[in-house]
């Protein structure tokens, strides 16, 4: 049997005294792609957020375990070190940061962490070569500081090089495919599916099944009010894109 | 003992050029500190550094090497409590250019020439009292044609409790000439000493003067900064201010463009920590037309330290095409601490293309959590767009020996 990499368990929320999430149950086993639905205000980002350790968010309820460690104990850093990656819905511009620099910290922080041998400078930098290709991302992006001046396909798209770079054990996606273009949609599914092994799983969170083209769920959520009001498979995600939500959320009410 | 409040000066009187001395005295009869109403100083708490009791005796220091910059191949003038060390000083003789205490080159014509020439024009009490009671200081004169091989690093140390001292450079570029000039402000140990210190910088005809300015006090110490600068035509220069340490810091710095086809440049650094004053006031004035001039200064502060920026650029009536910026941004990191800036634009011409800006805020919170999510620590996050945020003033450094030390420095 896969092993279990999430579990959410009654997972309850609020940002400034407004409950957003009331009681998320959720699990992802390894090898396993979920995508998680809902029309704008349902709590979907508040969820990769809660997940990735933003701390505007106070959980107030529910645990949430992560490859047996207590996930919501975790500073956001640690949470990386152990695997679990957030691609930003808006990826943030750094001046003055270097995308390749920084990238190289985080790698040396998570394995002093670990307690392992930082990678090597040659390693890193053939690393750096054979990720960058998967996302079609090339040198002139990779040298500049983080996100700056980079168009909206090429943000979404360093999101995923990061990703293949720090090769996690979960990642979440949210929005990826908000702001792309069907050329970048393609190059950014290709990295994740590319990237998609036994060992790992995918939270997919998307507002259209379009992405849903590209990379297939096993499980599709539909997240409404702060609750998951049904779970089912791909075809799931088809018929929302032919009937919207309000179906969904008449027979829920 | 000295106590400026009540003008008592118990320090041994210039021995500069006797009519010049005998004037600043009388000016600093006339004149009198700067009160909390005086607009250029309305930040500055002088109180303490008036009513204090300083000393002017000499103290020895040692040794200098930690002073010295790593692999930097230079002409080192060393000032300490601002006299003139021969001791530690080490100049490498080349033609065209003379670098010397000022005490020896009251008798040159050059100097003669041009001491005091743009310091006289100051109000302020603190250039009368430099220009009365410097004990030394560094007097650089560099021949038309001729490029000063090495960069003149003058190492400033004050040493000692209570000291007072005042330095006084002078600094003659000729027709085509080119110099680059590091000074370092720095102190050994003691506590609450007061550098009152003053170069005037003469940039003639197609002359290029680099200045870069290291301000590297203990956090009792007080010091008053003065360039006065004049620029001939399609003259160049630039100066570069790093404020790293020091509990009361204040920098005037006064260019006057006097030539067509100027370029000038003024960029600053400071981090403030503790409760720290860090004051600069800017002034740049266009008389003549087709100059440009640039400034950029950039401030973090933290705990309960307290920054000023206050930026005057002057465009005379026939200044035409003029272009002059102006840029000044700020992160504070705390609660208590605070940033005053202003910019001031005069402008008579109407040829004229101007800009400034300022903003003051706090780190981008989501950029923080961003480096956080791919596992870089908090810690390292925030030193890391420390060092990003500096590093656009840094990079205006054109000697890569003092950009290292003042990054290790932060």
């Amino acid at each position: 049997m896969s092993q279990t990499i999430l579990k959410v368990n009654n997972l309850q929320a609020e940002i400034d005294g407004k409950a957003i999430l009331k009681g998320i149950d959720l699990e992802v086993k390894a090898g396993e792609i979920h995508a998680i639905m809902g029309p704008n205000g349902s709590g979907k980002s508040t969820l990769s957020s809660v997940l990735a350790g933003r701390d505007e968010y106070e959980v107030t309820g529910g645990t949430v375990d992560y490859l047996g460690m207590d996930l919501l104990d975790l500073d956001p850093e640690e949470r990386a070190w152990e695997g679990l990656f957030l691609a930003f819905q808006y990826p943030v511009e750094i001046p003055g940061v270097s995308n390749i620099n920084f990238l190289k910290t985080a790698m040396a922080e998570r394995a002093k962490h670990k307690g392992l041998d930082p990678i090597s400078a040659k390693d890193f930098l053939a690393m750096v070569k054979e990720k960058s290709a998967l996302v079609e991302l090339n040198d002139k992006l990779k040298n500049r500081s983080v996100n700056e001046g980079f168009s909206g396909g090429e943000k979404k798209r360093n999101e995923i090089f990061q990703m293949a770079m720090l090769e996690p054990k979960l990642s979440i996606l949210d929005e990826t495919d908000s702001g792309l273009d069907i050329d970048a949609l393609r190059i950014v599914a290709n990295g994740v599916n590319t990237l998609k092994t036994d060992q790992n799983a995918t939270i997919v969170i998307t507002h259209y099944q379009r992405l849903l083209d590209y990379i297939i769920p096993d499980f599709v959520h539909v997240l409404h009010n702060g609750k998951i009001i049904k779970t089912g498979d791909k075809s799931l995600a088809l018929e929302l894109e032919e009937k919207g939500y309000d179906w969904l959320i008449k027979d829920f009410a | 003992m000295t106590l400026l409040k009540e003008k008592i000066f118990d320090i041994a009187i210039s021995e500069n050029m006797e009519e010049v001395v005998k004037s600043a005295l009388k000016e600093i009869e006339q004149r009198s500190f700067p009160e909390r109403k005086t607009e250029d100083w309305r930040y500055a708490k002088l109180g303490k550094i008036l009513s204090k009791n300083y000393e002017s005796d000499a103290t020895d220091v040692n040794q200098v090497s930690e002073f010295l910059m790593e692999g930097l191949d230079a002409n080192v003038v060393v000032l300490i409590n601002g006299k003139f060390s021969n001791e530690f000083t080490k100049i490498e003789k080349q033609t065209g250019v003379t670098i010397s205490s000022i005490n020896e080159a009251v008798s040159n014509v050059e100097f003669k020439n041009h001491f005091n020439k743009l310091a006289e024009r100051s109000q302020e009490i603190f250039t009368s009292i430099n220009t009365a009671y410097n004990q030394g200081g560094v007097f650089i004169h560099v021949e038309k044609n001729v490029i000063v091989e090495k960069p003149i690093y003058m190492i400033n140390v004050t040493s000692g409790n209570g000291m007072i001292c005042n330095t006084r450079n002078l600094i003659v570029l000729e027709k085509f000439a080119e110099a680059k000039v590091i000074q370092g402000f720095y102190s050994t140990e003691g506590k609450e000493n007061l550098n009152n210190s003053l170069t005037e910088s003469f940039v003639k005809q197609n002359a290029k003067l680099n200045i870069e300015k290291i301000q590297n006090f203990s956090m009792s110490d007080r010091h008053i900064c003065t360039e006065e600068i004049h620029q001939e035509k399609d003259s160049t220069a630039t100066i570069n201010t790093f404020m790293l340490s020091g509990g009361f810091i204040r920098n005037g710095l006064n260019i006057q463009v006097d030539g067509t086809n100027c370029y000038s440049e003024m960029n600053g650094l400071f981090l403030g920590t503790e409760e720290q004053y860090i004051d600069n006031h800017t002034k740049i004035e266009h008389i003549k037309s087709n100059c440009t001039s640039s400034e950029l200064y950039k401030g973090i502060l933290k705990d309960k330290s307290v920054g000023v920026f206050n930026g005057k650029v002057i465009v005379h009536k026939d200044a035409q095409v003029i272009e002059a910026y102006q840029q000044n941004n700020n992160v504070i990191l705390s609660d208590e601490a605070r940033m005053n800036t202003k910019p001031e634009l005069e402008i008579f011409a109407d040829d004229v293309k101007c800009s400034h800006g300022a903003t003051t805020g706090q780190f981008d919170e989501e950029a923080v959590f961003y480096l956080q999510a791919r596992g870089v620590s908090k810690t390292a996050a925030k030193e890391m767009l420390i060092g990003a945020f500096a590093t656009e003033v840094l990079d205006k450094i054109s000697i890569p020996e003092v950009r290292t030390y003042i990054e290790k420095s932060i």
